[in-house]
């Protein structure tokens, strides 16, 4: 905004007439500029919103969205009555939950490798943003295989190892945790390449005067580093997390959201009910749920980053 | 990271980063050159042939050719992405421009109205915007999948940042010569955003090239498929369907992209980092 502040105060302020016609013209210019971006908004972005919205208090199918029947509150009180919303949320939270744990500590170590003066940093950048550039649905068919029980990858490191041979997706215990190390073994890259961003910030000063001072290097690290950088860490979180609420591909790819339910993650919940079951109108409550988690942290995360100590 | 100022620890760390994250890629690549026995005989025991074709044969990519309607796919796709590319950079380009460059009422509060749809999670999205899309008769079209992300609020935050930097007395002279708003974007404003809006076209080919979700619902027809629903629709390793013939496919559908990160890797990471929310 400082660019239209500065140009605020300079123009001429002596012909009044004239410049109230600019100023028309120039809104006039403003708008047909912004139009074709402003229509696209309103028809992909709010529209859809306020038809979520209403449809969410709908019975209604795809295959004929005209015949919608107004039914109050009879969708969310499915979602409390029956137990898939629930499970399928529990899960969604666990796998967002199991993919931050492993991301947010692996990604600041790799960020710290990256922002050190070791030899072949480039090429482990370069290494770990390989899986964050590949397609969710490419990852899922790899790691399908990987874990294959009986002639993936990873199963014949195990049994190199002599170690008995794991069923993995197939197991209602493993699948869930399996996906979420999929999903952090994408994203990780990612995660560094964010810290960073937030490393390159903080001022060598601190850390030198520090080592002057006599503190060891993990004293530098947990006491300045790491608090330094709580704002990466809870903008990483974040991202990560809303990321993790929204993953489809490796319920839909590798699991079908079994064994048992166990990997029935939300969006995939969503798309199983609208377009499968052809019940639009629980699939619109459910998508409101997701919307509403997903607003809600982003408004936590504003609240919590308003203003604080900045360096 | 004292630790690994000793050479034997950081070759460990660095083989380990190296088995973690390349091998998988270096396995389903070598996979897809070699016959479905080929596969299970060499990953146990796990030795280097496990990742090296050592008689590599093309059966698989010749009968994925053949087969399925991946080429198509490709082509789908390649369209789909190009045009994706384009039409966001032009309209967030206008749109910046005008935000940033001309002083209009309203401009607050358009900005507000932007600005807010950064919190929508898309994939919350799915069931209205495809009644919305096939309501405008764009379902099983190219457009239908490539339009509703047009209007990318990420892209006209990025390029406003851009834009902003500009000095204002870049325009100012091309003012004095009479030029108009338009004549300003484009001989002015946009020569000097190149880095930008290349940065801008590399994430928004990522999202596109790489979306899954959206194309699944949207274009179910055969002939609009996109690759990664072709990809999707492949097999798992329950399913009879060869191995190899999948994994040439993983390779082929992922190779565009690999190439073009590796060559301009610099601009990747800096829109991925300044991406936030990523697609």
């Amino acid at each position: 905004m400082t660019a239209i502040d500065r140009q605020m105060t300079a123009p001429n302020l002596a012909r009044r007439p004239d410049r109230t016609a600019r100023q028309r013209r120039d809104t006039r210019t403003a708008f047909a500029f912004l139009a074709p971006f402003l229509l696209l908004l309103l028809v992909f972005q709010y529209l859809p919103l306020a038809m979520m919205a209403k449809n969410a208090f709908m019975d209604y199918s795809l295959l004929n969205p005209g015949a919608a029947k107004f039914v109050g509150l009879l969708n969310f009180e499915d979602m409390l009555h029956f137990d898939d919303a629930r499970e399928s949320l529990a899960a969604t939270f666990l796998f967002a939950l199991v993919v931050v744990l492993i991301v947010i500590p692996l990604g600041f170590v790799l960020a710290l490798f990256l922002n050190s003066n070791l030899p072949a940093r480039g090429v482990v950048r370069t290494i770990i943003m390989l899986p964050v550039v590949t397609s969710a649905v490419v990852v899922a068919t790899m790691w399908n295989f990987l874990l294959d029980p009986s002639n993936g990858l990873i199963n014949g490191v195990i049994s190199l190892l002599g170690l008995p041979r794991q069923p993995f997706l197939t197991s209602p215990n493993q699948a869930l945790i399996m996906i979420s190390v999929m999903t952090a073994w994408q994203q990780v890259g990612f995660a560094a390449i964010l810290f960073l961003g937030g490393l390159q910030g903080v001022p060598k000063e601190l850390a030198e005067a520090a080592r002057i001072d006599g503190a060891t290097r993990w004293q530098v690290l947990w006491n300045i580093t790491v608090p330094l950088l709580s704002r990466t860490t809870l903008f990483v979180v974040v991202i990560m997390t809303v990321f993790s609420l929204q993953a489809f591909a490796p319920a839909f790819l590798m699991t079908d959201g079994g064994p048992q339910d166990s990997t029935n993650l939300i969006v995939y919940h969503v798309y199983k009910m609208a377009f499968v079951m052809q019940n639009a109108g629980y699939a619109s409550a459910l998508s409101v749920v997701l919307l509403l988690i997903v607003l809600g942290i982003s408004l936590l995360q504003m609240w919590l980053l308003r203003a604080k100590w900045n360096y | 990271m004292t630790a690994l100022r000793k050479p034997l620890a950081l070759t460990l760390v660095l083989l380990l980063i190296l088995a973690c994250f390349f091998a998988p890629f270096l396995w389903v690549v070598s996979n897809s050159f070699k016959p479905q026995l080929g596969i299970f005989a060499d990953v146990t025991p796990i030795s280097w042939r496990t990742f090296l074709p050592l008689e590599p044969v093309l059966e698989n990519y010749r009968t994925l050719f053949e087969r399925t309607n991946i080429l198509r796919a490709l082509l789908n796709t390649a369209i789909v992405s190009a045009g994706q590319v384009a039409l966001t950079l032009v309209l967030c380009a206008m749109a910046a421009y005008a935000l940033t460059r001309i002083r209009f009422r309203g401009a607050k509060a358009v900005f507000v109205v932007i600005l807010l749809t950064f919190l929508l999670p898309v994939e919350a999205m799915l069931v209205p915007l495809f009644q919305v899309v096939s309501g405008l008769g764009l379902n099983n079209t190219l457009l239908g999948v490539m339009i509703p992300w047009i209007a990318s609020p990420f892209g006209l935050f990025l390029l406003k940042q851009a834009f902003e930097e500009l000095p204002r007395d870049l325009e100012d002279a091309a003012r004095i010569d009479g030029a108009g708003h338009v004549r300003i974007f484009v001989s002015v404003i946009l020569p000097n955003v190149k880095v930008p809006l290349l940065t801008l076209g590399l994430v928004t080919f990522l999202f596109s090239w790489n979306s899954f979700l959206w194309p699944l619902v949207i274009a179910q027809s055969p002939d609009i498929q996109l690759i990664q629903v072709a990809i999707a629709q492949q097999g798992s390793p329950t399913q009879l369907p060869n191995w190899g013939e999948t994994f040439a496919g993983a390779t082929v559908a992922t190779l565009p992209l690999i190439l073009l990160f590796l060559l301009l890797q610099k601009y990747f990471t800096q829109g991925m980092a300044m991406s936030g929310i990523k697609g």
